[in-house]
């Protein structure tokens, strides 16, 4: 009785935890690369709208999602030219481009309401759906979350096994480390825009072409900063992000079927939740942080690189 | 200069080098020879241009004049990078490492030869190569865990691995513990024996003896001495040296009567402190010399306010510490020159008006608005009797050189008619009238009020001060009068830490 009701929770958890994680991965990519990209909600919706709308054009979703990528990078650029070629202030910089980019969509996209594209749809993972349990809630989805599935790991051994990784980090945590060492810290940063960019991208595409195949206005509802919160409430570790990303998945699913349900609490209370959810976050990681886990934000996040001398 | 007393010719080669910024010679016709398998010793005062010379070796910028010639072959240092590649390496005072990354990390960094790292592999490397020159690290751990003598070794590992063949260290003992300086002079042996030259910058003198196998001495931008380590008898005869004697700027001091006393310490201890006892009065200046970061700064957080004091008493204008500065008044009572002239003495991006307000403003706002007319009036008598030169009030403070900066600063302070006035390094960076100019403002002060002058400059300190206090590890070595001879010959030792 009660796995038949936890197993198509958790199911929807993990199909609307997947935007989510490939946003709060893409946020954390550029975040440890120093930049701080308030952005990730604008960038978000306009992945989505790009996906939906090359989806719908081609046919092809895969198309879709690369546009999607293309997109919302090219969105992260415009932050890019503010922060490291001006040396801006990434936060404004970040919030012009959410309300840039949310306004954007809003705006291309109004034509295609309730229009339907090509997207994702679900399969049965062969063996590994036919696993008691798990097989149920982790393997009957579409191909967008088994990528999502390897990502965290992918990440994982980017930051922690190859060159590259490395030298984004060290960008991240004291760029004059990162020249002494002949790197340049500012191309650098650029590669965690960009490359965090396309992340956020494939999360917007998620919600267009396979959470819902239409299009609506403001489909993000705030997404995007969830995911901004939850790099913090990750500390910067995909590991922590997977485990986030579910957890907000869950509340998110959780809320529309006790909406479904017909409880007595009011529909407003329930679609606060996730927001609730996220300030209860932000509370637990300040205060586990506060023990010194210093190791856990980059150290030169938002800290724009001054040219030397 | 040296004789060839090694057969083998010098690595890097310094041939009559020159620098400049704006009136101010850093560098005058410095030539110097660096030897493979030596420790080279430059030794100087704050300002003597040591770190001018080593960032000109480094790549960081290019001499006015001379030639630096690396094996015989004349070279042309665009970028630190190019210093690096031709084997040149510097150990700075502030370590540049990622401190989330481990010592393997941090000394692969860059130079990782795949794409994908084995960090195995990159610790059992950078351990090898620790083990090689004597310098005990985990490669394993992060840098975040370690202690300020570990970091250097990280920072030095990076310059071994890279195959520097000349690796400067600029003050590296200053954030050491006894015991890792002896670690790092362990090193050192051990990196000289492989073949590798070493400039080691420093103002210890025991350290300089202890390490060097030739010493520079470098004074006011010219190499006034470069002697054979085995021709220095004692830290007294290189101090000696390092002090000189002949002056190089004389100036009239004039007699003022000395009055009632202004500033006391008494049994002054805690952050850093070790039991200052001294009085200081009207018409007269105090000059606490000694070595930077052995406690002057504490000293003067103290006194200005910045600090609470630790145990003992703080008498300013007869009036208890915690007292004097619940409601200091901004005239008639206390003035601090600071050391950083374009950071704490005045915000860079405003102009000289706002400047002078900063710490006069109490005097500007009779109610609630500021008199702007007023202060402005104000800024240009200051301009003017302070002979600032400035394109007018409305200038940003970074737009003026550093004497005239200086300049606004001391007239914005005595404005406020001070009784104490605490001086930081006044003269440092200044070219020789401005110097003079503060010197003569400072001397004229004494009739209003007592000058507590920080100076790292002994000829300034033997100018202006009636009286000098020599300070070494938080403490007074000892205060006396700045006629007496014999304690003056003896304040390198002092200095030092060595009580004659």
């Amino acid at each position: 009785m009660m796995t038949e009701m936890l197993i198509p929770l958790l199911t929807a958890a993990v199909q609307s935890g997947t935007p989510i994680l490939f946003a709060t991965l893409g946020e954390m990519f550029t975040e440890r690369a120093g930049v701080l990209n308030l952005g990730v909600e604008g960038m978000m919706i306009v992945g989505a709208l790009a996906a939906f709308l090359v989806s719908l054009a081609t046919g092809n979703p895969w198309l879709g999602v690369l546009a999607a990528g293309c997109a919302a990078a090219a969105l992260g650029a415009l932050h890019g030219l503010v922060c490291l070629s001006f040396l801006g202030n990434q936060v404004v910089s970040g919030l012009a481009l959410t309300i840039l980019g949310v306004g954007l969509a809003n705006y291309l996209g109004t034509p295609y309401i309730g229009k339907q594209a090509p997207g994702f749809y679900a399969f049965d993972l062969p063996f590994l759906s036919t696993l008691p349990f798990v097989g149920k809630i982790f393997f009957k989805h579409d191909a967008l979350v088994y990528l999502s599935y390897v990502m965290p790991l992918a990440f994982w051994f980017f930051w922690h096994r190859t060159r590259t990784g490395l030298a984004l980090t060290a960008a991240g945590e004291y760029p004059p480390a990162a020249s002494a060492a002949g790197l340049n810290p500012v191309r650098l940063r650029w590669l965690g825009i960009l490359g965090g960019g396309f992340l956020v991208g494939i999360g917007g595409a998620y919600l267009s072409l396979a959470y819902t195949h239409l299009w609506t206005n403001g489909m993000t509802a705030g997404r995007g900063w969830i995911a901004v919160a939850l790099v913090i409430f990750a500390f910067w570790r995909p590991g922590r992000a997977v485990f986030g990303a579910y957890l907000f998945g869950g509340v998110m699913a959780f809320q529309l079927r006790l909406q479904a349900s017909g409880t007595q609490v009011p529909s407003s209370f329930l679609l606060m939740l996730p927001y609730g959810l996220t300030i209860a976050a932000l509370l637990f990681s300040a205060l586990r942080g506060r023990g010194g886990s210093s190791s856990s934000a980059p150290a030169a996040l938002g800290v724009n690189i001054e040219p030397e001398q | 200069m040296t004789t060839a007393s090694t057969a083998t010719p010098p690595v890097v080669q310094l041939e009559a080098i020159s620098k400049s910024f704006g009136p101010i010679k850093a560098n005058q016709d410095i030539s110097l020879d660096i030897h493979a398998g030596k420790v080279l010793a430059l030794l100087g005062e704050n300002g003597a241009g040591k770190s001018t010379l080593m960032n000109m070796l480094s790549g960081v910028y290019p001499p006015d004049s001379g030639r630096i010639l690396i094996d015989g072959a004349e070279v042309h240092f665009v970028s630190p990078r190019d210093a690096i590649d031709a084997g040149i390496g510097m150990v700075y005072q502030h370590f540049k490492l990622v401190n989330s990354m481990t010592v393997a990390q941090n000394v692969l960094l860059g130079q990782e030869g795949s794409f994908i790292i084995r960090p195995r592999e990159m610790e059992a490397r950078v351990g090898e190569l620790a083990k090689r020159y004597g310098l005990g690290i985990d490669p394993a751990t992060r840098v975040s865990t370690l202690s300020m003598g570990e970091r250097q070794r990280v920072e030095i590992l990076k310059l071994l691995y890279r195959d520097s063949r000349v690796l400067i260290f600029d003050e590296p003992t200053a954030v050491l513990t006894p015991g890792e300086t002896e670690h790092l002079f362990l090193a050192l042996k051990q990196m000289t024996s492989l073949g590798k030259a070493i400039v080691f910058i420093s103002h210890k003198l025991k350290e300089v003896l202890q390490v060097s196998d030739s010493v520079a001495i470098l004074r006011r931008g010219e190499i006034v001495g470069n002697t054979p380590r085995n021709q220095i008898t004692s830290s007294a005869d290189l101090a000696k040296r390092m002090v000189g004697r002949e002056v190089l700027q004389e100036i009239e001091r004039g007699e003022v009567i000395k009055k009632e006393p202004v500033l006391q310490l008494q049994n002054l201890c805690g952050n850093g402190l070790d039991n200052l006892n001294i009085s200081l009065r009207k018409g007269e200046i105090i000059a606490v010399v000694g070595v930077g970061g052995n406690g002057q700064q504490e000293l003067v957080n103290v006194v200005t306010g910045a600090m609470a004091p630790g145990e003992g008493s703080v008498q300013l204008l007869g009036r208890d510490w915690k007292q004097f500065y619940k409601r200091p008044s901004w005239r008639d009572t206390i003035a601090h020159i600071p050391e950083d002239r374009l950071g704490m003495a005045t915000c860079p991006e405003l102009d000289l008006t706002d400047n002078v307000l900063l710490t006069t403003r109490q005097g500007f706002a009779p109610k609630l608005f500021l008199n702007r007319t007023l202060a402005l009036d104000v800024t240009k008598t200051i301009i003017r009797r302070f002979h600032v030169a400035c394109p007018g009030p409305q200038a940003h403070a970074r737009q003026l050189s550093g004497g005239n900066l200086q300049k606004l600063v001391l007239g914005r302070e005595f404005f406020r008619r001070p009784q104490i006035i605490v001086a930081e390094q006044p003269s440092q960076g200044l070219d020789i009238s401005a110097t003079e100019e503060v010197w003569h403002r400072l001397l004229n002060a004494r009739t209003t009020a007592g000058v507590l002058l920080i100076t790292g400059d002994l000829n300034e300190a033997l100018q202006l001060a009636d009286r000098i206090a020599v300070m070494y590890k938080g403490r007074f070595m000892d205060v006396f009068d700045a006629s007496d001879e014999k304690k003056i010959a003896s304040i390198g030792l002092m200095m030092a830490g060595v009580s004659p």
